[in-house]
């Protein structure tokens, strides 16, 4: 379990930290509400003879017993997304309304802005942004199944994306993915420091643009999939520090384990008001592990 | 580039919306209404559904949904769109068992009994629309994109019969 000894102070119950990141992930969808609604979909599992067992904190996530859930006519019918369970976690935490502008600023490939379209009930715009040539592929084929018509995909390096006023913006950064690992353990392996730090200039400017381009009383939410608090606290604490008139929210949803944000590390504090962020970690809901904070501009 | 360069060089050229839902409305008995709040644009052979009547003051990679073909004599909707808008069709709509609808998915051909005109269908499994046929002559032709089929070995393993609508 390379690179994660680090966090033996930090999280609790650290054995068990260790046990959950080892085994493989459960199955999960979620509900696309633009083409179906929840009684039809679990209608048809259950006709098919797929078993599942609904989210207990969301009620369009489900999680289900099948090898390839790619393969089921739900999936192509553009009725279910196959998404990880702790990452419908930040489109929740941004709130997006019907008939709002939003923005996707590191988009690809699509399972967040994919729900955030279907929270928006198709009204709106929704930019889905991301600069990478060969992931756009997947971000654009992942909308039109959603069948999401208040979608447009733009290629913008997102610290540079055009001036414009979006009510909402979720910054789900690149970040070394620690949380992932039950997907894929090679991630574990890839990480340094030094790739973290690499990072955190990245998500500075990323997040720090994300609160020009916010209309004041918007939302920036910003997540990552990673551990490593110079990719959460160290980011989001620099932005409050830079720009004047953004605060922190509770980013917390019931029923959801998780933990605060830190306070300090390595010697560094980041303020109190770190404790409004949530980190989530593999043992606490059976899921991959992640990071959420809630940016509000006065 | 400055902005308003980029919207003029906007590729994506406005239509009028009757005329695209006239098209739906003639073909599968849409009611117009159901594009009340869509406004449609075209992009070399290709229209798209989008949620705004104007397309944003961004370099837009994509707008929308792509919704129809008009390549070919007769337009062709794509499956995508079938999927959201095919609900709303009166005519023209092929229901199939599990049995069939796996072949249909697979991206097979199948000769099938249909009180249908020949030319594109809705095709739906359990009331539920899974994308764009061709039916010509008895033989229902399926138009799921390659990338998107699901193969002989894969998951659609529901039981005939039922139905969640």
């Amino acid at each position: 379990m390379e690179g994660l000894e680090r966090y033996r102070g930090i999280v609790q119950d650290f054995e068990r930290f260790v046990e959950a990141m080892a085994a493989p992930l459960p199955v999960t969808a979620r509900i696309n509400t633009l083409k179906t609604d929840r009684d039809g979909l679990f209608c048809r599992l259950k006709e098919a003879k797929v078993a599942f067992w609904p989210f207990s904190w969301y009620p369009f996530g489900f999680s289900l017993d099948v090898e390839k859930p790619g393969n089921l006519i739900e999936n192509l019918m553009g009725h279910i997304h196959v998404q990880e369970e702790i990452s419908m976690a930040s489109p929740i935490i941004l709130a997006p309304k019907p008939g709002e502008r939003v923005l996707d600023m590191c988009a690809a490939p699509g399972s967040k802005t994919t729900q955030i379209a279907s929270i928006m009930e198709n009204r709106g715009l929704l930019v889905a942004n991301d600069p990478a040539n060969n992931r756009v592929a997947s971000l654009r084929s992942n909308c039109e199944r959603a069948g999401a018509i208040n979608v447009v995909v733009t290629r913008y390096d997102g610290r540079r994306f055009p001036s414009s006023k979006f009510d909402r913006i979720l910054v789900d950064a690149p970040c070394t993915g620690q949380g992932m690992a039950r997907k894929d353990f090679s991630v574990l392996g890839r990480w340094s420091l030094k790739r973290s730090l690499g990072l955190q200039r990245l998500q500075r400017g990323l997040l720090e643009r994300a609160t020009d381009l916010v209309k004041p009383g918007g939302t920036v939410v910003y997540s990552t999939c990673t551990f490593a608090p110079e990719e959460n606290e160290a980011v989001v604490s620099w932005v409050l520090d830079q720009v004047p008139g953004v605060f922190l929210e509770d980013a917390s949803i019931g029923g959801l384990e998780g933990s605060p944000g830190l306070l300090e590390w390595d010697g560094f504090r980041f303020g109190d008001e770190m404790e409004r962020c949530v980190r989530y970690y593999p043992h606490q809901n059976d899921a991959g592990g992640f990071f959420v904070a809630k940016l509000i501009k006065e | 580039m400055s902005q308003s360069s980029l919207k003029n060089k906007s590729p994506f050229q406005p239509l009028d919306r009757a005329e695209v839902a006239g098209m739906m409305q003639s073909r599968f008995g849409i009611a117009p209404e159901a594009f009340e709040s869509v406004s449609f644009y075209r992009r070399g052979r290709n229209v798209w559904a989008f949620s705004l009547p104007e397309i944003p003051d961004l370099g837009c990679e994509s707008v929308g949904l792509r919704f129809m073909s008009v390549r070919g004599r007769v337009p062709k909707p794509t499956t995508t769109a079938l999927q959201l808008f095919g609900r709303y069709a009166t005519k023209n709509v092929v229901d199939l068992s599990s049995d069939r609808a796996e072949k249909f998915v697979a991206g097979e051909g199948q000769r099938l009994p249909a009180q249908v005109e020949d030319g594109y269908v809705v095709v739906t499994h359990r009331g539920d629309v899974i994308g764009c046929g061709q039916y010509l002559d008895g033989e229902l032709i399926s138009q799921i994109p390659k990338e998107r089929r699901i193969g002989n070995d894969g998951a659609c393993n529901g039981s005939s019969g039922g139905g969640c609508r």
